[in-house]
Protein backbone atom coordinates (compact mmCIF):
# COMPACT_ATOMS: atom_id res chain seq x y z
CA UNK A 1 0.00 0.00 0.00
CA UNK A 2 1.29 3.44 -0.87
CA UNK A 3 0.23 6.08 1.59
CA UNK A 4 2.92 8.61 0.81
CA UNK A 5 1.95 12.20 0.17
CA UNK A 6 3.98 14.44 -2.11
CA UNK A 7 4.04 18.17 -1.51
CA UNK A 8 6.28 19.83 -4.03
CA UNK A 9 9.63 18.14 -3.50
CA UNK A 10 8.73 16.93 -0.03
CA UNK A 11 7.61 13.38 0.57
CA UNK A 12 5.56 12.47 3.63
CA UNK A 13 5.69 8.77 4.41
CA UNK A 14 2.02 8.83 5.39
CA UNK A 15 -0.77 11.44 5.63
CA UNK A 16 -0.83 11.81 9.42
CA UNK A 17 1.11 14.75 10.84
CA UNK A 18 1.10 16.76 14.05
CA UNK A 19 0.14 20.42 13.93
CA UNK A 20 2.36 23.36 14.73
CA UNK A 21 2.02 24.61 18.29
CA UNK A 22 0.77 21.31 19.67
CA UNK A 23 3.97 19.33 19.40
CA UNK A 24 6.65 21.79 20.52
CA UNK A 25 9.93 20.75 18.89
CA UNK A 26 9.18 17.07 19.34
CA UNK A 27 11.28 16.45 22.44
CA UNK A 28 8.34 15.92 24.77
CA UNK A 29 6.15 14.19 22.18
CA UNK A 30 8.97 11.73 21.48
CA UNK A 31 8.42 10.32 24.97
CA UNK A 32 5.03 9.10 23.77
CA UNK A 33 5.39 8.38 20.05
CA UNK A 34 8.09 7.36 17.59
CA UNK A 35 8.37 10.56 15.55
CA UNK A 36 9.71 8.64 12.56
CA UNK A 37 6.32 6.93 12.22
CA UNK A 38 4.57 10.24 11.52
CA UNK A 39 4.03 11.80 8.12
CA UNK A 40 5.64 14.96 9.50
CA UNK A 41 5.98 17.14 12.54
CA UNK A 42 5.12 20.82 12.10
CA UNK A 43 7.23 22.55 14.71
CA UNK A 44 6.30 25.56 16.84
CA UNK A 45 5.98 28.89 14.95
CA UNK A 46 9.42 30.35 14.48
CA UNK A 47 10.79 33.90 14.39
CA UNK A 48 14.32 35.17 13.72
CA UNK A 49 14.92 36.20 17.32
CA UNK A 50 13.56 34.22 20.29
CA UNK A 51 10.15 35.41 21.49
CA UNK A 52 8.87 35.21 25.05
CA UNK A 53 5.21 34.97 24.01
CA UNK A 54 2.27 36.61 25.71
CA UNK A 55 1.91 37.46 29.37
CA UNK A 56 -1.03 36.58 31.56
CA UNK A 57 -3.39 33.68 30.94
CA UNK A 58 -2.41 31.62 27.93
CA UNK A 59 -4.81 28.69 27.71
CA UNK A 60 -8.36 27.99 28.76
CA UNK A 61 -10.59 25.01 28.20
CA UNK A 62 -13.98 25.75 26.62
CA UNK A 63 -16.78 23.30 25.74
CA UNK A 64 -14.94 20.61 23.68
CA UNK A 65 -12.32 23.18 22.77
CA UNK A 66 -9.32 25.16 23.85
CA UNK A 67 -8.65 28.87 23.68
CA UNK A 68 -5.00 29.83 23.50
CA UNK A 69 -3.05 33.02 23.54
CA UNK A 70 0.51 31.72 23.62
CA UNK A 71 1.79 34.45 21.31
CA UNK A 72 4.37 32.39 19.43
CA UNK A 73 6.83 31.80 22.24
CA UNK A 74 9.79 30.21 20.47
CA UNK A 75 13.54 29.69 20.64
CA UNK A 76 14.37 31.68 17.51
CA UNK A 77 15.97 30.58 14.25
CA UNK A 78 19.52 30.09 15.50
CA UNK A 79 18.69 27.76 18.37
CA UNK A 80 16.15 25.94 16.23
CA UNK A 81 18.80 25.05 13.66
CA UNK A 82 21.54 24.37 16.21
CA UNK A 83 19.55 22.35 18.77
CA UNK A 84 16.01 21.43 17.80
CA UNK A 85 16.40 20.37 14.17
CA UNK A 86 19.32 17.97 14.78
CA UNK A 87 17.34 16.22 17.53
CA UNK A 88 14.35 15.75 15.23
CA UNK A 89 16.41 14.56 12.27
CA UNK A 90 18.27 12.10 14.50
CA UNK A 91 14.88 10.69 15.51
CA UNK A 92 14.09 10.11 11.84
CA UNK A 93 11.33 12.71 11.77
CA UNK A 94 10.18 14.59 8.69
CA UNK A 95 10.41 18.17 9.92
CA UNK A 96 8.33 21.03 8.56
CA UNK A 97 9.16 24.26 10.37
CA UNK A 98 6.34 26.76 10.81
CA UNK A 99 7.49 30.25 9.80
CA UNK A 100 5.89 33.06 11.76
CA UNK A 101 7.74 36.30 11.14
CA UNK A 102 6.38 39.71 12.11
CA UNK A 103 7.08 41.34 8.76
CA UNK A 104 7.60 40.50 5.11
CA UNK A 105 11.35 40.97 5.62
CA UNK A 106 11.45 38.58 8.56
CA UNK A 107 9.40 35.93 6.79
CA UNK A 108 11.55 36.19 3.69
CA UNK A 109 14.74 35.76 5.71
CA UNK A 110 13.34 32.81 7.69
CA UNK A 111 12.25 31.06 4.49
CA UNK A 112 15.56 31.75 2.77
CA UNK A 113 17.64 30.33 5.61
CA UNK A 114 15.39 27.39 6.51
CA UNK A 115 14.83 26.23 2.95
CA UNK A 116 18.60 26.21 2.45
CA UNK A 117 19.15 24.12 5.57
CA UNK A 118 19.88 20.42 4.96
CA UNK A 119 17.10 18.16 6.23
CA UNK A 120 14.30 20.60 5.52
CA UNK A 121 12.20 19.84 2.44
CA UNK A 122 9.14 21.92 3.22
CA UNK A 123 8.13 25.01 5.17
CA UNK A 124 4.76 26.10 6.48
CA UNK A 125 4.15 29.83 6.29
CA UNK A 126 1.99 30.93 9.20
CA UNK A 127 -0.15 33.84 8.08
CA UNK A 128 -2.85 33.05 10.56
CA UNK A 129 -1.72 33.39 14.18
CA UNK A 130 -4.41 35.41 15.98
CA UNK A 131 -2.28 36.05 19.06
CA UNK A 132 0.42 38.49 17.97
CA UNK A 133 -0.04 42.19 17.44
CA UNK A 134 2.20 42.53 14.39
CA UNK A 135 2.13 40.24 11.40
CA UNK A 136 0.31 37.01 12.13
CA UNK A 137 -3.29 36.95 11.08
CA UNK A 138 -3.14 40.31 9.30
CA UNK A 139 -1.17 38.57 6.54
CA UNK A 140 -3.84 35.92 6.24
CA UNK A 141 -6.96 38.08 6.23
CA UNK A 142 -5.97 41.01 3.98
CA UNK A 143 -5.77 39.76 0.40
CA UNK A 144 -3.38 42.51 -0.69
CA UNK A 145 -0.88 41.81 2.07
CA UNK A 146 -1.37 38.06 1.64
CA UNK A 147 -0.40 38.02 -2.03
CA UNK A 148 2.38 40.54 -1.53
CA UNK A 149 3.95 38.39 1.20
CA UNK A 150 3.54 35.17 -0.77
CA UNK A 151 5.11 36.63 -3.90
CA UNK A 152 8.19 37.66 -1.93
CA UNK A 153 8.46 34.52 0.16
CA UNK A 154 7.99 32.17 -2.79
CA UNK A 155 11.01 33.68 -4.56
CA UNK A 156 13.22 32.97 -1.55
CA UNK A 157 11.94 29.54 -0.62
CA UNK A 158 14.00 26.83 -2.25
CA UNK A 159 11.85 23.97 -0.94
CA UNK A 160 8.15 23.14 -0.81
CA UNK A 161 6.01 25.97 0.54
CA UNK A 162 2.83 25.29 2.49
CA UNK A 163 0.60 28.19 3.47
CA UNK A 164 -1.36 27.85 6.71
CA UNK A 165 -4.64 29.64 6.16
CA UNK A 166 -6.67 31.69 8.59
CA UNK A 167 -10.31 30.65 8.89
CA UNK A 168 -11.17 34.17 10.01
CA UNK A 169 -12.16 35.33 6.53
CA UNK A 170 -15.39 35.29 4.55
CA UNK A 171 -13.99 33.22 1.69
CA UNK A 172 -11.15 30.94 2.74
CA UNK A 173 -11.13 29.21 -0.66
CA UNK A 174 -10.32 32.57 -2.26
CA UNK A 175 -7.17 32.77 -0.14
CA UNK A 176 -6.29 29.17 -0.99
CA UNK A 177 -6.62 29.99 -4.68
CA UNK A 178 -4.43 33.07 -4.29
CA UNK A 179 -1.83 30.90 -2.54
CA UNK A 180 -1.90 28.40 -5.39
CA UNK A 181 -1.48 31.17 -7.95
CA UNK A 182 1.47 32.57 -5.99
CA UNK A 183 3.16 29.21 -6.28
CA UNK A 184 2.37 27.54 -2.96
CA UNK A 185 2.75 23.76 -3.05
CA UNK A 186 -0.03 23.12 -0.52
CA UNK A 187 -2.28 24.84 1.98
CA UNK A 188 -2.96 23.92 5.61
CA UNK A 189 -6.49 24.50 6.81
CA UNK A 190 -7.25 25.66 9.34
CA UNK A 191 -5.47 27.68 11.99
CA UNK A 192 -7.48 28.64 15.07
CA UNK A 193 -10.73 30.59 15.00
CA UNK A 194 -10.77 33.95 16.75
CA UNK A 195 -12.50 33.57 20.06
CA UNK A 196 -12.82 35.29 23.38
CA UNK A 197 -13.56 34.62 27.01
CA UNK A 198 -14.94 37.25 29.34
CA UNK A 199 -14.02 37.00 33.00
CA UNK A 200 -17.44 37.82 34.43
CA UNK A 201 -16.16 38.44 37.96
CA UNK A 202 -13.52 40.87 36.74
CA UNK A 203 -15.72 42.24 33.92
CA UNK A 204 -12.81 42.02 31.47
CA UNK A 205 -11.38 39.70 28.83
CA UNK A 206 -9.74 36.60 30.33
CA UNK A 207 -6.72 37.02 28.03
CA UNK A 208 -4.54 40.12 28.18
CA UNK A 209 -4.57 40.23 24.39
CA UNK A 210 -8.38 40.28 24.45
CA UNK A 211 -8.92 37.72 21.72
CA UNK A 212 -7.54 34.19 21.55
CA UNK A 213 -7.52 31.26 19.13
CA UNK A 214 -10.06 28.46 19.43
CA UNK A 215 -9.08 24.88 18.52
CA UNK A 216 -10.14 21.34 19.30
CA UNK A 217 -13.22 19.22 18.54
CA UNK A 218 -15.41 22.32 18.98
CA UNK A 219 -14.21 23.68 15.62
CA UNK A 220 -14.21 20.42 13.67
CA UNK A 221 -17.38 21.01 11.60
CA UNK A 222 -16.16 24.51 10.73
CA UNK A 223 -12.77 23.17 9.66
CA UNK A 224 -14.25 20.32 7.60
CA UNK A 225 -16.41 22.88 5.81
CA UNK A 226 -13.34 25.04 5.09
CA UNK A 227 -11.43 22.08 3.62
CA UNK A 228 -14.45 21.13 1.52
CA UNK A 229 -14.73 24.66 0.09
CA UNK A 230 -10.98 24.89 -0.60
CA UNK A 231 -10.91 21.54 -2.39
CA UNK A 232 -13.48 22.81 -4.88
CA UNK A 233 -11.26 25.72 -5.90
CA UNK A 234 -7.65 24.48 -5.91
CA UNK A 235 -5.69 21.55 -7.24
CA UNK A 236 -2.73 21.70 -4.82
CA UNK A 237 -2.89 19.36 -1.78
CA UNK A 238 -4.81 20.46 1.29
CA UNK A 239 -3.61 19.51 4.77
CA UNK A 240 -6.72 19.36 6.91
CA UNK A 241 -6.95 19.92 10.64
CA UNK A 242 -9.35 20.98 13.35
CA UNK A 243 -10.13 18.80 16.35
CA UNK A 244 -9.22 15.42 14.87
CA UNK A 245 -9.57 12.83 17.64
CA UNK A 246 -10.37 9.58 15.83
CA UNK A 247 -10.10 7.73 12.52
CA UNK A 248 -13.62 8.81 11.63
CA UNK A 249 -12.70 12.47 12.15
CA UNK A 250 -9.61 11.99 9.99
CA UNK A 251 -11.66 10.40 7.22
CA UNK A 252 -14.11 13.30 7.29
CA UNK A 253 -11.27 15.66 6.43
CA UNK A 254 -9.94 13.33 3.74
CA UNK A 255 -13.34 12.94 2.12
CA UNK A 256 -13.84 16.71 2.29
CA UNK A 257 -10.64 17.05 0.27
CA UNK A 258 -7.56 16.74 2.50
CA UNK A 259 -4.59 14.79 1.14
CA UNK A 260 -3.00 14.84 4.59
CA UNK A 261 -4.16 15.75 8.07
CA UNK A 262 -2.75 17.14 11.30
CA UNK A 263 -3.59 16.13 14.81
CA UNK A 264 -3.47 19.27 16.93
CA UNK A 265 -5.18 19.95 20.23
CA UNK A 266 -5.82 16.25 20.85
CA UNK A 267 -2.06 15.61 21.06
CA UNK A 268 -2.26 17.51 24.30
CA UNK A 269 -4.91 15.18 25.71
CA UNK A 270 -3.82 11.91 24.12
CA UNK A 271 -0.18 12.20 23.00
CA UNK A 272 -0.15 8.73 21.43
CA UNK A 273 -3.10 9.53 19.15
CA UNK A 274 -1.22 10.54 15.99
CA UNK A 275 0.75 7.32 15.65
CA UNK A 276 -2.31 5.27 16.57
CA UNK A 277 -4.14 6.97 13.68
CA UNK A 278 -1.33 6.04 11.27
CA UNK A 279 -1.94 2.39 12.16
CA UNK A 280 -5.73 2.64 12.16
CA UNK A 281 -5.74 4.34 8.77
CA UNK A 282 -3.48 1.63 7.36
CA UNK A 283 -5.83 -1.07 8.70
CA UNK A 284 -8.87 0.75 7.35
CA UNK A 285 -7.40 1.05 3.87
CA UNK A 286 -6.18 -2.55 3.91
CA UNK A 287 -9.67 -3.67 4.97
CA UNK A 288 -11.13 -1.91 1.97
CA UNK A 289 -8.54 -3.40 -0.34
CA UNK A 290 -7.44 0.13 -1.25
CA UNK A 291 -4.02 0.70 -2.75
CA UNK A 292 -3.69 4.07 -1.03
CA UNK A 293 -5.56 7.08 0.24
CA UNK A 294 -5.96 8.91 -3.06
CA UNK A 295 -9.33 7.35 -3.99
CA UNK A 296 -10.83 8.76 -0.82
CA UNK A 297 -9.47 12.31 -1.10
CA UNK A 298 -12.43 14.52 -1.89
CA UNK A 299 -14.74 11.51 -2.12
CA UNK A 300 -17.61 13.48 -0.58
CA UNK A 301 -17.62 15.83 -3.58
CA UNK A 302 -18.06 13.04 -6.09
CA UNK A 303 -20.84 11.45 -4.07
CA UNK A 304 -22.64 14.74 -3.77
CA UNK A 305 -22.57 15.57 -7.47
CA UNK A 306 -23.64 12.00 -8.23
CA UNK A 307 -26.89 12.39 -6.28
CA UNK B 1 -2.38 0.69 33.17
CA UNK B 2 -3.65 2.58 36.19
CA UNK B 3 -6.49 1.37 38.36
CA UNK B 4 -8.61 3.37 40.74
CA UNK B 5 -8.55 1.04 43.73
CA UNK B 6 -11.70 2.25 45.43
CA UNK B 7 -14.32 4.96 45.23
CA UNK B 8 -12.89 8.43 45.93
CA UNK B 9 -13.03 9.06 49.66
CA UNK B 10 -14.40 12.41 50.82
CA UNK B 11 -11.75 13.94 53.10
CA UNK B 12 -13.41 17.24 53.90
CA UNK B 13 -15.47 19.88 52.14
CA UNK B 14 -14.85 19.56 48.35
CA UNK B 15 -11.68 17.46 48.81
CA UNK B 16 -11.43 13.79 47.84
CA UNK B 17 -8.72 11.15 48.12
CA UNK B 18 -8.07 9.04 45.03
CA UNK B 19 -6.09 5.82 45.48
CA UNK B 20 -4.64 4.58 42.20
CA UNK B 21 -2.63 1.41 41.64
CA UNK B 22 0.04 2.16 39.10
CA UNK B 23 3.40 0.58 38.33
CA UNK B 24 6.02 3.29 38.53
CA UNK B 25 9.73 3.29 39.09
CA UNK B 26 10.13 6.58 40.82
CA UNK B 27 7.92 9.32 42.13
CA UNK B 28 9.30 12.35 43.91
CA UNK B 29 7.32 14.68 46.17
CA UNK B 30 6.15 17.64 44.09
CA UNK B 31 5.68 15.59 40.95
CA UNK B 32 2.18 15.29 39.53
CA UNK B 33 0.03 13.06 37.37
CA UNK B 34 -2.37 14.03 34.56
CA UNK B 35 -5.75 12.34 34.89
CA UNK B 36 -8.64 11.82 32.53
CA UNK B 37 -11.77 10.17 33.85
CA UNK B 38 -13.98 10.51 30.78
CA UNK B 39 -13.92 9.50 27.14
CA UNK B 40 -15.73 12.38 25.42
CA UNK B 41 -14.48 15.90 24.69
CA UNK B 42 -16.20 17.89 27.40
CA UNK B 43 -14.25 18.07 29.67
CA UNK B 44 -11.38 18.05 27.20
CA UNK B 45 -8.01 18.43 28.89
CA UNK B 46 -6.46 16.17 31.49
CA UNK B 47 -6.39 17.50 35.04
CA UNK B 48 -3.05 17.67 36.92
CA UNK B 49 -2.75 16.56 40.57
CA UNK B 50 0.33 16.40 42.73
CA UNK B 51 1.06 13.24 44.66
CA UNK B 52 -0.25 13.23 48.26
CA UNK B 53 1.24 9.89 49.20
CA UNK B 54 2.71 6.75 47.83
CA UNK B 55 2.52 3.27 49.33
CA UNK B 56 4.51 0.85 47.12
CA UNK B 57 2.45 0.75 43.89
CA UNK B 58 -0.47 2.84 45.11
CA UNK B 59 -0.45 6.59 44.49
CA UNK B 60 -2.71 8.75 46.59
CA UNK B 61 -3.96 12.08 45.24
CA UNK B 62 -6.06 14.76 46.88
CA UNK B 63 -8.35 16.52 44.47
CA UNK B 64 -10.39 19.62 45.13
CA UNK B 65 -13.65 19.81 43.23
CA UNK B 66 -13.64 23.11 41.34
CA UNK B 67 -15.46 22.28 38.10
CA UNK B 68 -16.84 19.62 35.84
CA UNK B 69 -13.63 17.61 35.39
CA UNK B 70 -12.79 17.35 39.07
CA UNK B 71 -16.40 16.56 39.90
CA UNK B 72 -16.41 13.61 37.49
CA UNK B 73 -13.15 12.38 39.01
CA UNK B 74 -14.58 12.67 42.53
CA UNK B 75 -17.48 10.38 41.57
CA UNK B 76 -15.56 7.74 39.61
CA UNK B 77 -16.20 4.08 40.13
CA UNK B 78 -13.22 1.80 40.84
CA UNK B 79 -11.50 0.48 37.73
CA UNK B 80 -9.26 1.66 34.95
CA UNK B 81 -8.29 5.32 34.94
CA UNK B 82 -6.34 7.18 32.27
CA UNK B 83 -3.15 8.49 33.92
CA UNK B 84 0.03 10.08 32.54
CA UNK B 85 2.94 10.53 34.89
CA UNK B 86 4.39 11.12 37.34
CA UNK B 87 5.58 14.23 35.55
CA UNK B 88 7.63 17.30 36.25
CA UNK B 89 10.42 18.27 38.61
CA UNK B 90 9.85 17.62 42.30
CA UNK B 91 11.26 19.04 45.54
CA UNK B 92 14.90 18.71 46.59
CA UNK B 93 15.21 16.20 49.40
CA UNK B 94 17.61 17.25 52.16
CA UNK B 95 19.20 14.97 54.74
CA UNK B 96 19.54 15.57 58.48
CA UNK B 97 18.56 19.22 58.29
CA UNK B 98 15.88 21.43 59.70
CA UNK B 99 13.13 22.42 57.29
CA UNK B 100 9.87 24.37 57.24
CA UNK B 101 6.87 23.41 55.13
CA UNK B 102 4.11 25.95 54.45
CA UNK B 103 0.97 24.89 52.59
CA UNK B 104 -2.34 26.50 51.76
CA UNK B 105 -5.54 24.61 50.89
CA UNK B 106 -5.13 21.80 48.39
CA UNK B 107 -1.48 22.91 48.21
CA UNK B 108 -0.91 20.96 51.41
CA UNK B 109 -1.27 17.73 49.42
CA UNK B 110 2.27 17.51 47.97
CA UNK B 111 3.70 18.64 51.31
CA UNK B 112 2.32 15.50 52.96
CA UNK B 113 4.38 13.22 50.74
CA UNK B 114 7.31 15.62 51.04
CA UNK B 115 7.13 15.60 54.85
CA UNK B 116 7.14 11.81 54.90
CA UNK B 117 10.21 11.58 52.70
CA UNK B 118 12.04 14.32 54.56
CA UNK B 119 11.42 12.51 57.86
CA UNK B 120 12.74 9.27 56.38
CA UNK B 121 15.96 11.15 55.59
CA UNK B 122 16.43 12.33 59.14
CA UNK B 123 15.25 15.90 58.81
CA UNK B 124 13.52 17.90 61.50
CA UNK B 125 10.23 18.90 59.86
CA UNK B 126 8.14 21.86 60.96
CA UNK B 127 4.92 22.47 59.12
CA UNK B 128 2.35 25.22 58.76
CA UNK B 129 -0.94 23.93 57.42
CA UNK B 130 -3.33 26.67 56.30
CA UNK B 131 -6.96 26.44 55.23
CA UNK B 132 -10.00 28.65 54.89
CA UNK B 133 -11.80 27.00 57.81
CA UNK B 134 -12.14 23.78 59.80
CA UNK B 135 -14.15 22.02 57.08
CA UNK B 136 -11.26 22.39 54.61
CA UNK B 137 -8.67 20.58 56.72
CA UNK B 138 -7.89 17.01 55.75
CA UNK B 139 -5.72 14.29 57.24
CA UNK B 140 -4.87 16.43 60.22
CA UNK B 141 -3.81 13.43 62.32
CA UNK B 142 -1.37 12.18 59.70
CA UNK B 143 0.31 15.56 59.42
CA UNK B 144 0.68 15.62 63.23
CA UNK B 145 2.15 12.10 63.24
CA UNK B 146 4.67 12.74 60.47
CA UNK B 147 5.96 16.21 61.36
CA UNK B 148 7.91 17.24 64.41
CA UNK B 149 5.62 20.21 64.82
CA UNK B 150 2.51 21.39 62.97
CA UNK B 151 0.70 24.67 63.24
CA UNK B 152 -2.80 24.80 61.79
CA UNK B 153 -4.13 28.15 60.69
CA UNK B 154 -7.61 29.02 59.43
CA UNK B 155 -8.76 32.30 57.96
CA UNK B 156 -11.82 32.35 60.22
CA UNK B 157 -10.18 30.87 63.32
CA UNK B 158 -12.51 27.85 63.33
CA UNK B 159 -9.52 25.54 63.78
CA UNK B 160 -6.00 26.14 65.05
CA UNK B 161 -4.74 29.70 64.97
CA UNK B 162 -6.82 32.42 63.36
CA UNK B 163 -4.90 34.04 60.52
CA UNK B 164 -2.89 33.17 57.46
CA UNK B 165 0.00 30.83 56.78
CA UNK B 166 2.28 33.81 56.31
CA UNK B 167 1.28 35.26 59.70
CA UNK B 168 2.35 32.00 61.32
CA UNK B 169 5.50 31.80 59.19
CA UNK B 170 6.51 35.33 60.15
CA UNK B 171 6.20 34.40 63.83
CA UNK B 172 8.24 31.19 63.52
CA UNK B 173 10.92 32.75 61.33
CA UNK B 174 11.39 35.56 63.86
CA UNK B 175 12.98 33.12 66.29
CA UNK B 176 13.98 30.05 64.30
CA UNK B 177 16.18 29.49 61.26
CA UNK B 178 15.70 26.69 58.71
CA UNK B 179 18.05 25.13 56.19
CA UNK B 180 15.29 25.13 53.60
CA UNK B 181 11.68 26.21 53.24
CA UNK B 182 9.13 24.48 51.03
CA UNK B 183 5.81 26.02 50.04
CA UNK B 184 2.76 25.17 47.97
CA UNK B 185 -0.52 27.04 47.81
CA UNK B 186 -2.07 30.19 46.40
CA UNK B 187 0.31 32.40 44.41
CA UNK B 188 0.02 35.36 46.78
CA UNK B 189 0.85 33.13 49.73
CA UNK B 190 3.94 31.66 48.07
CA UNK B 191 5.09 35.10 47.03
CA UNK B 192 4.89 36.26 50.66
CA UNK B 193 6.72 33.13 51.80
CA UNK B 194 9.57 33.89 49.41
CA UNK B 195 9.80 37.42 50.84
CA UNK B 196 9.77 36.08 54.40
CA UNK B 197 12.43 33.48 53.60
CA UNK B 198 14.98 36.21 53.01
CA UNK B 199 18.27 34.52 52.24
CA UNK B 200 17.10 31.02 53.23
CA UNK B 201 16.65 28.63 50.28
CA UNK B 202 12.98 28.22 49.41
CA UNK B 203 11.31 25.91 46.93
CA UNK B 204 7.76 26.51 45.79
CA UNK B 205 5.39 24.44 43.69
CA UNK B 206 3.39 26.64 41.32
CA UNK B 207 -0.30 25.97 40.72
CA UNK B 208 -0.96 27.86 37.50
CA UNK B 209 -3.37 26.65 34.81
CA UNK B 210 -1.90 23.86 32.70
CA UNK B 211 -2.89 23.15 29.10
CA UNK B 212 -1.45 19.77 28.20
CA UNK B 213 0.61 19.12 31.35
CA UNK B 214 3.23 17.31 29.25
CA UNK B 215 5.32 20.14 27.84
CA UNK B 216 3.76 20.54 24.40
CA UNK B 217 1.67 23.71 24.43
CA UNK B 218 3.65 26.34 26.38
CA UNK B 219 0.39 27.35 28.05
CA UNK B 220 1.81 27.23 31.59
CA UNK B 221 4.99 29.21 30.93
CA UNK B 222 6.17 31.45 33.76
CA UNK B 223 8.90 34.06 33.78
CA UNK B 224 11.96 33.33 35.89
CA UNK B 225 15.39 34.86 36.30
CA UNK B 226 16.59 31.93 34.13
CA UNK B 227 14.16 32.79 31.34
CA UNK B 228 10.77 31.42 30.34
CA UNK B 229 10.00 28.08 32.02
CA UNK B 230 7.15 25.67 31.48
CA UNK B 231 5.63 24.90 34.87
CA UNK B 232 4.67 21.36 33.83
CA UNK B 233 8.08 20.21 32.62
CA UNK B 234 10.65 22.58 34.15
CA UNK B 235 8.59 22.73 37.38
CA UNK B 236 6.14 22.65 39.01
CA UNK B 237 8.79 23.03 41.74
CA UNK B 238 11.03 26.06 41.31
CA UNK B 239 13.58 27.95 43.35
CA UNK B 240 11.27 30.55 44.90
CA UNK B 241 13.79 33.35 44.46
CA UNK B 242 13.88 32.79 40.68
CA UNK B 243 10.20 33.56 40.07
CA UNK B 244 9.21 36.87 38.48
CA UNK B 245 5.98 37.13 40.43
CA UNK B 246 4.42 39.91 38.41
CA UNK B 247 4.12 37.44 35.53
CA UNK B 248 1.98 35.11 37.64
CA UNK B 249 -0.57 37.57 39.00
Amino acid sequence: MDCTVTIGGCRLKNPVTVASGTAGYGEELSRFVDLSELGAIFTKGLSLAPRPGNRGNRVLETPSGLLNSIGLENVGLERFIAEKLPFLLAKGATVIPNVAGHSEDENEELCRVLSGTPGIDALELNVSCPNVREGGMVFGTDMGRFTSLLDRVRKHTACALIVKLSPNVTDIAGFALAAERAGADAVSAVNTFLGMKIDVKGQRPHFLNGVAGLSGPAIRPLAVRAVYQIYERVSIPVIGMGGISSLEDLLEFVMAGASAVSVGTMNMVDPGLSVRLVRELGEYLAGRGASGLSDLVGAAHTQRSGQ
Amino acid sequence: MALLVERPLRLCSAHYLLRIRHTIRECMPGQFVNLRGWSGHDPLLRRPFSVFNRESDVLELVIRVVGKGTEILSRMEPGEIDLLGPMGRGFTIMENRSVLLAGGGVGNAPLHYLARMLKERGNRVSCIYGARSREYIYREKEFREICDSVIFTTDDGSFGTAGTVTDAAREILSHEAFDRIYSCGPTAMMRSMVELAGSAPIEISVENYFGCGIGLCMGCTIETTQGMKRACIDGPVFDGSSIKWESLC
